[in-house]
């Protein structure tokens, strides 16, 4: 039995027309880190409530260490959580906030001083021990807030967000803090977001959710390379995958705008005997613009004017229109094109996904 | 923040508006001062005159009406008596009150919002109309002459509920989650964080209801007969009554009666203000 076991689980709240979380099931192993990602309002929050017991189970069952828990108190489910916005105590000291948990339950008062001392080490909040949330960056409460959680010797941590308030610089520096804790501890991690990075550069595997239902799981490179339909493929990734509406026809495939490429006999075959209207999924940076490619795939160049350019620095994501879709290619940043520059690029063919129109199931 | 010169003097003629307004509000107030610290015949003398806000220089017997209040009458018992019925109903207004507008803020019951269109429609309700109530109750219970007799009727308070639940349905949720994941039980937390968390409004109703009972004359005059009981305000009146008390002594008490609501005024302004502000409305 796997350490955290969700059996068809379904939320409906009262009065809604449609469920929240609909036939959620998943096995988590022990000391696995894995992140819900979805839009807003996808169901990956309400999921993790009712993990942690906060909201009620329409129907199904939760297991946590071969227990199960549907009718559990929160407190008694072996939890820790970190909370959105962070959820101190603020009339209480960082010390106080950390160990507050620990005296109630009524842990021998040198036992939470070495523990507390240890988390305060650990996340680095020696100068603060002392003040109180209000006079605390929102680096510093989200590491109170972790410390809260991680003094608690529990083998579950339920992370809602917990970034989500926070720079985008203090971001990285956090997400990489809560990975080293998570590799130190070595708590069984569940950890929501909406920021595909957060999951795809923290997680073992990823729960993509959407209006409740779960579109994958798998680990974040297999989401990334293999999605399951187009939801995936669209929320995976930074550019997004660019889409186009095109048909096929043998190894033909014809844009919008009636541009044509020509698929290699491998690609066409994994297709499986598919033709006319699919759609075709392709990632910036499968879109090549250097020499090389350009030189390999010749017979299918084509060419496009740079409406947008972004100089990310390391790289460049260059925007154009082409097959009736807005376009991103993702180049080096060696490749400069300015905004009017005419550019010729090749689609790598053997990173080319094509998904049903209407079932959005990709099939390659 | 930078003043224009029009902005400048507009401050300053609002400022002199006030100063004067300040004045006329309390020239019967530094009145009754001066003239606590007076012998009848002085005050009667000065009655007419300037002098009349002007207290006599300290010397011999200037506190004479003082001594004579705290020496020859009870008064100082009864400021004591009001002290105390005001500190326990504090606790009681904070804990009962307090109680109700967390479960009309957080807790989700039948009919919680019809509930709340009752409490709000009590508040418009004016004591005076429902004493008999209380009255005959509290008579029924053997109460009467009781500090329980004179505090139960006291204690719940619809404008003390309304103004905690404003405040309390502002509280994250998130701290009640995790306080519940740290093992604290539904009392301790309203104990231990949802009161710490709302010290302004715990500070507006102990106020406020520290000034109801100072100020209250109706309902302890009708419960309290014993002299030993008796609040401020009905000894006050009692020793007022008796035919050897003195002008200088009945201000000297008015005085004594006063400085206390001074006091809490100056000390807690900014909550009564805010208390008033969070509900949008204001007590009867």
């Amino acid at each position: 039995m796997s350490f955290i076991e969700l059996k068809n689980i379904y939320k409906k709240y009262p009065g809604a027309d449609k469920n929240s979380v609909t036939d959620v099931s998943l096995n988590i192993e022990e000391k696995e880190f894995i992140a819900f990602v979805g839009p807003s309002g996808c169901g990956k929050s309400t999921t993790l409530r009712m993990i942690a017991g906060f909201e009620d189970i329409t129907s199904g069952e939760i297991y946590i260490d071969g227990q199960k828990m549907n009718e559990t108190a929160p407190k008694d489910r072996g939890i820790a959580m970190v909370f959105q916005n962070y959820a101190l105590y603020p009339h209480m000291t960082v010390e106080k906030n950390i160990s507050y948990g620990l005296k109630n339950m009524k842990v021998p008062s040198d036992e939470i001083k070495k523990k507390v001392d240890w988390a305060i080490k650990v996340l680095g909040l020696e100068e603060y021990r002392r003040r109180k949330p209000k006079n605390l960056s929102g680096g510093q409460r989200q590491r109170v807030a972790l410390g809260r959680a991680i003094v608690k010797d529990t083998k579950l941590f339920l992370m809602d967000e917990p970034l989500s308030n926070l720079d985008a610089k203090l971001r990285v520096s956090m997400r990489n803090e809560i990975s080293k804790l998570h590799r130190q501890i070595g708590s069984t991690t569940i950890y929501v977001t909406h920021d595909q990075v957060e999951a795809m550069t923290m997680a073992d595997r990823i729960v993509i959710m959407k209006d409740g239902v779960v579109q994958q799981v798998g680990k974040p490179m297999d989401l990334y390379e293999h999605p399951a339909n187009k939801f995936v493929a669209g929320f995976i990734g930074s550019p997004q995958m660019n889409f186009y509406d095109v048909t096929v026809n043998g190894n033909i495939v014809t844009f919008e705008d009636g541009s044509r490429i020509t698929l290699p006999d491998s690609v066409t075959s994994k297709l499986g005997g598919r033709q006319g209207e699919l759609i075709l999924g392709i990632r910036g940076e499968d879109i090549k613009l250097d020499a090389q490619n350009i030189d390999l795939f010749k017979a299918d160049k084509q060419s496009a004017v740079v409406e947008n350019a972004e100089v990310m620095g390391n790289e460049n994501n260059l925007y154009f229109t082409f097959g009736g879709a807005s376009s991103v290619a993702r180049v080096s940043k060696y490749e400069v094109s300015g905004i009017g520059d005419k550019i010729e690029f090749v689609f790598n063919p053997m990173r080319i996904h094509f998904f049903d129109k209407q079932t959005e199931i990709c099939y390659i | 923040m930078i003043l224009t010169k029009k902005q400048r003097r507009i401050e300053w003629a609002l400022a002199i508006v006030m100063i004067i307004l300040s004045l006329f509000f309390l020239f019967p107030v530094i009145w009754m001062i001066a003239n606590s610290f007076k012998p009848d015949a002085a005050i009667t003398a000065d009655m007419n005159s300037v002098r009349a806000f002007i207290p006599p220089a300290p010397g011999g017997g200037f506190f004479d009406n003082y001594v004579s209040i705290i020496t020859d009458t009870s008064f100082l018992r009864y400021m004591g008596n009001t002290l105390l019925y005001a500190a326990a109903l504090i606790v009681l207004s904070v804990i009962v009150n307090g109680l109700a507008g967390y479960a009309l803020a957080k807790i989700d019951f039948p009919f919680r919002e019809r509930w709340l269109f009752i409490i709000m429609m009590l508040m418009i309700v004016p004591m005076e109309t429902i004493i008999t109530i209380h009255f005959l109750f509290i008579a029924k219970m053997g109460l009467l002459n009781t500090v329980i007799g004179y505090i139960l009727p006291m204690i719940v308070n619809p404008f003390n509920i309304f103004l905690f639940r404003q405040v309390f349905i502002s509280l994250p949720d998130d701290v009640w989650e995790a306080a519940q994941l740290d093992h604290c039980s539904a009392i301790k937390y309203f104990f231990t964080m949802v009161l710490p968390m709302s010290k302004t409004v715990v500070a507006t109703v102990s106020v406020f209801t520290f000034l109801s009972v100072w100020n209250d004359y109706l309902w302890p005059s009708l419960v309290f007969t014993s002299s030993d009981l008796l609040t401020a305000q009905i000894g006050l009146n009692s020793i007022t009554a008796n035919v050897n008390t003195t002008m200088g002594m009945t201000l000297a008490l008015i005085t004594m009666v006063t400085i206390p609501v001074i006091i809490i005024y100056s000390l807690f302004s900014k909550q009564i203000v805010e208390g008033v502000v969070s509900t949008g409305s204001k007590e009867g």
